[in-house]
């Protein structure tokens, strides 16, 4: 998030676009209630009535696949009717007039016909968004989860830079990170393109300043996790090593992931629960659960916040950490560490936005970063008087058809996610009887009609084909669901949802198109 | 064993979600994996110690090293369930001591 979380709730005209907010960010929604308490307009786009649709002032039914479309159309109305913010633009952005240029004809009308959102709806949103003092957007995964996932980010920076919401108390560009140490994950190097720190592994300045830390080290933009697949399939990649992620039923295309797998020659897993991919492995470590270890984990607010062990790790398990020094020392390291806090001191040395981060400062109230040096207050709202880069570089965003289109065979688009009382691959939740039992099993949400059509009852048990697969799950027949449309979570290792999903992901992070599928549904026979 | 949220929290200002109360039990699963297991030559895990285990990882990744670099040979994932100081580890393993460029965690799921 550019901002903070308390930040939403100064906001006076929230947009929230492909965040089902209260289901899966419920302490960020109580902050958007907060903000509609003091008189704020809210308006939400989705595919899906989700909760906050109830409470929003302009409700949205948008087309999967088609957010760009809408977005630009924004930009249009906004900048045609000279809604924007001219001193913003002129001192803090680069690159506007071709951005004006490439919107030019992205009409609420030529939205309308792709989005299916009626044009005086997004008129309504484009001004009030415009017009607005502290205007806020929130968007999670129905952003990021398209084959034009980076396009559509870009477009709604885009839409930030132009109103001049970026860089004040209550407004920003706020994406909500889905895991508890998602945003710590990517700070800490947890990506192939970068040290940690966000230091590009192409630089030379970063090959110095690793190799002087660490001796020598690999260098190259990585591959991404589609990209290893891509490399086992080719023969080249042999062993892997995977600390608590579940792949297969997280990643697309099931029977691709699992051929993958076992391929490999070696494969380590180290998790808390002989989990699916588990058992595809050669060597299995047991590692230790939030509660049997100390640490930090960093929110989506960039806050770095401690966590404390209150019981010991269970049998022989150990916590991460000290496995994976273990290992290192396995391969030759010298070093050692006693503790956490020596890792920190290492981070504090290496990662500049980490610098005043000490375990010591954050014992009562975590710090946000950046924080660079010890006596740094820690920062609660990104690019106040410049962007990180200095100027704001605006995008061209064309629209673009999604990587997978409805057929006669396949008529309906599936979109996947979470549910409130479930967790990524249910490894955890599922195991916790108070939480499943509220969604013991996988579910397909279905519009009335669309089930009217296909003779399906409410709780009937269909089958769900697309391109690559079948699975079978229990309906659920709703109104609050586009027509056309369905939606199937991927908790559930019975219902495996990404059996059906497919491999078109974005050129750029290689996300996968996780809100475009392409499926049929009858009643299982 | 019970959560309690913390009143006044800067984050949280005592409050929790149906996740922050309940999601714990699992720690004290029956399921839990309690040692290392490797798996034999029928393909069924077996326990072991951790030196087993290691020893059996040192022969794995030894075979997956080029002498170079091994961005195109080995993989990682890191985790967003981990710790930093955790995923500060994995990085500086994968890159300094397993030589791969090839560390990536499920940030786009």
């Amino acid at each position: 998030m550019t901002n903070s979380i308390s930040d939403v709730g100064l906001s006076d005209c929230i947009l929230v676009i492909g965040s089902n907010t209260t289901e899966q960010h419920p302490l960020v929604a109580t902050q958007v209630f907060d903000a509609l308490e003091k008189g704020a307009t809210l308006f939400v786009v989705d595919p899906r009535k989700i909760r906050l649709a109830e409470f929003a002032h302009e409700y949205a039914e948008i087309e999967p696949g088609t957010n760009l479309a809408l977005i630009n159309a924004l930009i249009h109305i906004i900048i045609e009717e000279d809604l924007y913010d001219k001193e913003f633009v002129k001192n803090r952005v680069e690159n506007f007039d071709a951005v004006r240029e490439s919107v030019k004809d992205c009409t609420a009308a030529w939205a309308e016909t792709i989005t299916q959102i009626p044009a005086e709806t997004i008129e309504r949103i484009a001004r009030g968004f415009a017009t607005a003092k502290r205007g806020s957007i929130l968007y999670a995964m129905g952003i990021t989860q398209h084959k034009t996932g980076t396009k559509n980010v870009g477009a709604l920076a885009n839409l930030s830079m132009i109103t001049g919401h970026v860089g004040r108390e209550g407004t920003g560009l706020n994406p909500l990170r889905g895991q508890n140490n998602v945003q710590g994950a990517c700070d800490m190097g947890g990506l192939p393109d970068v040290f940690p720190g966000y230091h590009k592994a192409v630089n030379p300045e970063t090959k110095e300043k690793f190799t002087k830390a660490w001796g020598e080290v690999s260098c190259l933009d990585g591959n991404k996790i589609s990209e290893m697949f891509d490399r086992i399939e080719e023969g080249k990649m042999k062993a892997m090593y995977v600390m608590g992620e579940n792949p297969i039923l997280s990643d697309p295309d099931q029977t691709h992931v699992i051929h993958c797998f076992e391929s490999l020659d070696f494969l380590v897993v180290q998790d808390i629960f002989l989990t699916e991919t588990a058992q595809y492995a050669d060597v299995v470590l047991p590692g230790a659960s939030f509660i049997e270890k100390d640490g930090t984990f960093t929110n989506t607010e960039r806050r770095v916040q401690l966590i404390h062990k209150v019981l010991e790790p269970i049998g022989m398990s150990k916590p991460d950490w000290q496995i994976l020094a273990e290992m290192m020392q396995l391969f030759g390291y010298e070093g050692h560490y006693d503790s956490v806090g020596d890792i920190m001191d290492e981070i504090n040395e290496l990662v500049p936005q980490y610098g005043g981060i000490t375990h010591a400062r954050i014992q009562e109230v975590g710090i946000q970063w950046p924080c660079p040096t010890k006596d740094h207050p820690g920062t609660p709202y990104l690019h106040k008087d410049k962007f990180a880069r200095g100027k704001g570089l605006m995008q061209v965003t064309p629209y673009e058809i999604p990587g997978e289109q409805v057929s006669e065979e396949y008529p309906l688009i599936m979109t996947t996610g979470r549910v409130h009382h479930h967790y990524h691959t249910g490894t955890m939740t599922r195991k916790v009887w108070t939480l499943d039992r509220e969604f013991p099993k996988g579910f397909v949400e279905i519009h009335k009609k669309d089930a009217e059509a296909l003779g399906i009852w409410d709780h009937q048990e269909v089958t769900i084909t697309s391109r690559r697969g079948s699975i079978t799950a229990k309906a659920l027949v709703t109104e609050s669901i586009k027509e056309g449309v369905v939606f199937v979570p991927f908790h559930f290792v019975e219902s495996p949802v990404n059996k059906l999903t497919s491999q078109v992901v974005d050129p750029v992070t290689k996300i996968p198109e996780y809100k475009v599928t392409a499926v049929r549904i009858e009643v299982t026979k | 064993m019970g959560v309690t949220p913390q009143a006044g929290h800067v984050v949280s200002d005592g409050k929790l979600c149906a996740k922050g109360w309940h999601g714990f039990g699992f720690v004290r699963s029956p399921k839990r994996l309690t040692t290392p297991l490797i798996k034999d030559e029928k393909g069924v895990f077996q326990k072991a110690t951790w030196d087993e285990a290691y020893t059996k990882i040192k022969e794995g990744f030894s075979r997956a090293m080029t002498g170079g670099d091994n961005t195109d040979t080995i993989g990682i994932f890191a985790s967003a369930r981990c710790t930093n100081e955790e995923n500060f580890l994995m990085a500086k393993l994968a890159r300094m001591s397993l030589k791969t460029s090839s560390i990536d965690h499920c940030a786009r799921l």
